[in-house]
């Protein structure tokens, strides 16, 4: 087996982090972003949510994997954090929760 | 679910032979482009049916269950027993749809 | 681009399946042998009878034992039997000591036709499987989270193995046995594709399962912090009445069936709870059985008074969302699933354990080529050989020595239940050791061999161990205990044909390689 640059194994460690850390936080976010705004009885919105929730994580990993390199994976998880974290801001703001 | 595993394999198996390659497999040559247009046609109106046959007995909640099993269970027999009794898979195949009148009558 | 992004989802798919495909593969045994828990459990206690009783002849004769031996307890519990769990189980809560404190419980099981008390050899039977399954034998809530997150992984190379694979719809129907590893691919690639529905279904539905422990967040964001609020709200329990300390006899409970089959307009009930029964108050909760449709409806509950039979109250009907939750859960469980449905649940999980096994041996197969010259394969590949080994034909040896404990251990032994589990694990941790000190192929012939010896002889070691054997059990109808010796007699079978085509194949390599050297020798002269 020919000996991988100690770059390349950095930048496959940091995609798995940013895929197992970060995709996590972005589906947390975003189940989070989708109970605050769905038009339903509380409890039905958090169900929802939470059922919704893995297919955001999946869509993080596939990105942090397809994208062209590890800095654009985390950049890509940021500014999704960031949109999700102010549309559930302002679900709150505006008294939906 | 007899029916509709009847149904099944008899759709499966006219969807494989409307593929150039399997049809070589099993029936020896290439399909005509009539033949392969009415394999393929049959195979999804066989699908429907075994569909509706699920569904018409047992309603819509467990009769998709059943569809679901149906459907992967009839296309591992099929990938499963064609490399080694093509010719079993595909008299098969016709006695489903020869019982299947029969296996109708006895569920309505 | 698009290139790129096949060939990214193909890595993906490679390390994700490869680091949990040993986990995952013991998950889908285990998880799949828990679809016949019952029956399982019914080998496995051989002495337990199993009866036809109607629901409201064994509520009968549950409520009269328990007003012999329990009629001073806070609370009673029925587990009414049915067509898979013969047994007919009552629980009862003495009154705490102290008012907020948890009473003692008490569990017995009885004959539902004759009311008594039946004891089967102490044993986790089928249980073993289920809960291994999602808990992996690990404290709570470790067990849980791993194998949740096992499960995420799963989804993560379920999806990219779909993406990866080029030729989805025209490799639909082509299987190519006999070619190497090309054969061993077009299986994956059967297994994987062909049971698809079942794979997505099962995986999705367990991440619903547990979507509450590992992903709090929308609770939290919605109920302020507050999660008992969110439970209440999904799980409404029925608000049962105080106790009026008043005396007054227990209606017969066997009415109150029919009346919560009205509620329900059909279904089955599955468990009573009766709440201070010799009570003014006592009131009875009949809980639905979970089994009566696919759709599982979490805490379905009618309440009646115990003494004047009086309604108190229903749960309301279930919401989408849900409902949505609720089928993940009942297509997850197959509770619904009769004896026909039930068995393709089995080859529905059979051939997701295929699927990754399957796996594995492409994994290592495909990078053994490259070192097949050299007589020492690299650390690396050693170790993935080994886990191999290990954890497929070895966690099977395991299994079966958890069904010979059972048998051979003696019926009155203190911790027989524990040790049957030990014998698993002792068993587990045996072949990897083997593994580690024979060579790839000889540990998979061993091992194969020695599970097709244990399996085959299961309905041997029943005859000559307990009169239930299989050709009393076809005599008698009792299908779970002959259906599990036949079983494990065609799984024996199974494992010999493997371990014979390995060693097979292992003897056809060794004549390529001799054929090989004399060729090169000739060169050399030349």
């Amino acid at each position: 087996m020919k000996v991988l640059p100690v770059s390349y194994r950095l930048a496959v460690t940091s995609r798995v982090l940013a895929a197992v850390l970060g995709g996590y936080i972005v589906a947390a976010l975003a189940s989070v972003s989708l109970t605050l705004w769905v038009p339903m009885a509380r409890a039905d919105a958090v169900v929802t949510g939470m059922m919704t929730s893995f297919l955001a994580y999946l869509g993080a990993v596939i990105w942090c994997f397809a994208c062209r390199s590890a800095w654009q994976a985390w950049l890509g998880l940021i500014v999704s954090s960031l949109v999700l974290a102010a549309t559930s801001g302002l679900a709150y703001w505006m008294g939906l929760s | 679910m007899l029916l509709s595993l009847l149904l099944c394999y008899g759709a499966f198996t006219a969807l494989c032979l409307s593929m150039d390659r399997h049809h070589a497999e099993l029936l020896g040559g290439k399909p005509t482009a009539r033949r392969r247009r009415l394999l393929k046609l049959g195979g999804w109106l066989l699908l429907a049916l075994s569909l509706w046959a699920a569904v018409s007995s047992t309603g819509w909640g467990l009769g998709l269950v059943e569809w679901c099993a149906v459907l992967m269970l009839s296309a591992l027999l099929l990938v499963l027993l064609m490399p080694y009794r093509p010719r079993l898979a595909l008299s098969m195949a016709a006695l489903s749809l020869l019982v299947s009148p029969v296996a109708a009558f006895a569920q309505y | 681009m698009k290139e790129g992004f096949r060939q990214a989802m193909a890595w993906l798919h490679t390390w994700a399946g490869l680091i949990f495909g040993w986990l995952l593969f013991s998950i889908f045994l285990t998880g799949t042998l828990a679809y016949f828990k019952d029956e399982i459990s019914h080998w496995m206690q051989p002495e337990i009878p199993a009866r036809s009783v109607t629901s409201e002849a064994s509520l009968n004769v549950a409520q009269n034992y328990l007003q012999q031996h329990a009629a001073g307890a806070s609370r009673w519990l029925i587990d009414l039997p049915d067509a898979r769990e013969p047994g007919l189980s009552v629980r009862w809560q003495q009154t705490p000591a102290k008012r907020g404190e948890r009473g003692q419980f008490t569990e017995k099981l009885l004959d539902p036709q004759t009311g008594a008390e039946v004891q089967g050899r102490a044993t986790t039977g089928g249980e073993f499987f289920y809960r291994f399954h999602f808990q992996l034998q690990m404290p709570y809530p470790w067990g849980r989270w791993l194998s949740t997150i096992a499960a995420m992984v799963m989804f993560v190379a379920l999806i990219s193995g779909i993406i990866t694979h080029k030729k989805i719809f025209k490799d639909f129907f082509t299987f190519r046995p006999r070619k190497g590893q090309r054969s061993w691919l077009d299986g994956h690639n059967a297994v994987g594709v062909l049971v698809l529905p079942f794979h997505l279904m099962i995986t999705y539905s367990s991440l619903v399962i547990f979507m509450s422990m590992v992903m709090p967040a929308s609770i939290l964001a919605a109920y302020n912090g507050d999660a008992r609020a969110f439970y209440d709200e999904v799980f409404p329990a029925s608000t049962t009445p105080e106790r009026a300390d008043q005396p007054a006899p227990l209606a017969s409970l066997a009415p109150l069936l029919e009346k919560a089959r009205e509620q329900w307009s059909g279904g089955r009930v599955g468990r009573l709870t009766v709440n201070n029964p010799g009570d003014a108050n006592a009131s009875v909760v009949l809980v639905r059985d979970g089994a009566d449709r696919v759709v599982h409806d979490f805490g379905s509950a009618v309440t009646f008074n115990g003494v004047t039979g009086q309604l108190l109250g229903t749960t309301p009907e279930q919401s989408l969302p849900r409902a949505i939750a609720g089928s993940f859960y009942g297509l997850h469980m197959g509770h619904f699933a009769g004896p026909v449905l039930r068995w393709l649940y089995f080859i529905c999980g059979l051939a997701g354990t295929a699927m990754i096994g399957t796996g594995l041996v492409i994994w290592l197969g495909k990078r053994q080529l490259k070192h097949a010259k050299s007589a020492v394969m690299p650390f690396e590949l050693r170790l993935v050989e080994v886990l191999n080994i290990a954890s497929m034909s070895g966690l099977m040896v395991a299994v079966a020595v958890f069904f010979w404990a059972n048998r051979v251990l003696p019926v009155e032994m203190a911790g027989r239940a524990d040790w049957e589990v030990n014998g698993f694990f002792i068993a587990w941790g045996l072949s990897l050791l083997h593994a580690m000190v024979r060579r790839g192929r000889a540990a998979w012939v061993e091992q194969l061999a020695l599970a097709a010896l244990l399996f085959g002889a299961v309905p041997l070691l029943n005859a000559l161990t307990t009169p239930f054997h299989l050709g009393n059990a076809l005599a008698q109808g009792d299908w779970a205990m002959a259906g599990f010796d036949l079983t494990c007699l065609g799984s024996g079978v199974f494992f010999a044909w493997a371990a014979w085509k390995m060693q097979r194949s292992g003897r056809a390599e060794i004549v390529t390689q001799v054929r090989a050297r004399p060729i090169t020798l000739e060169r050399e002269a030349n």
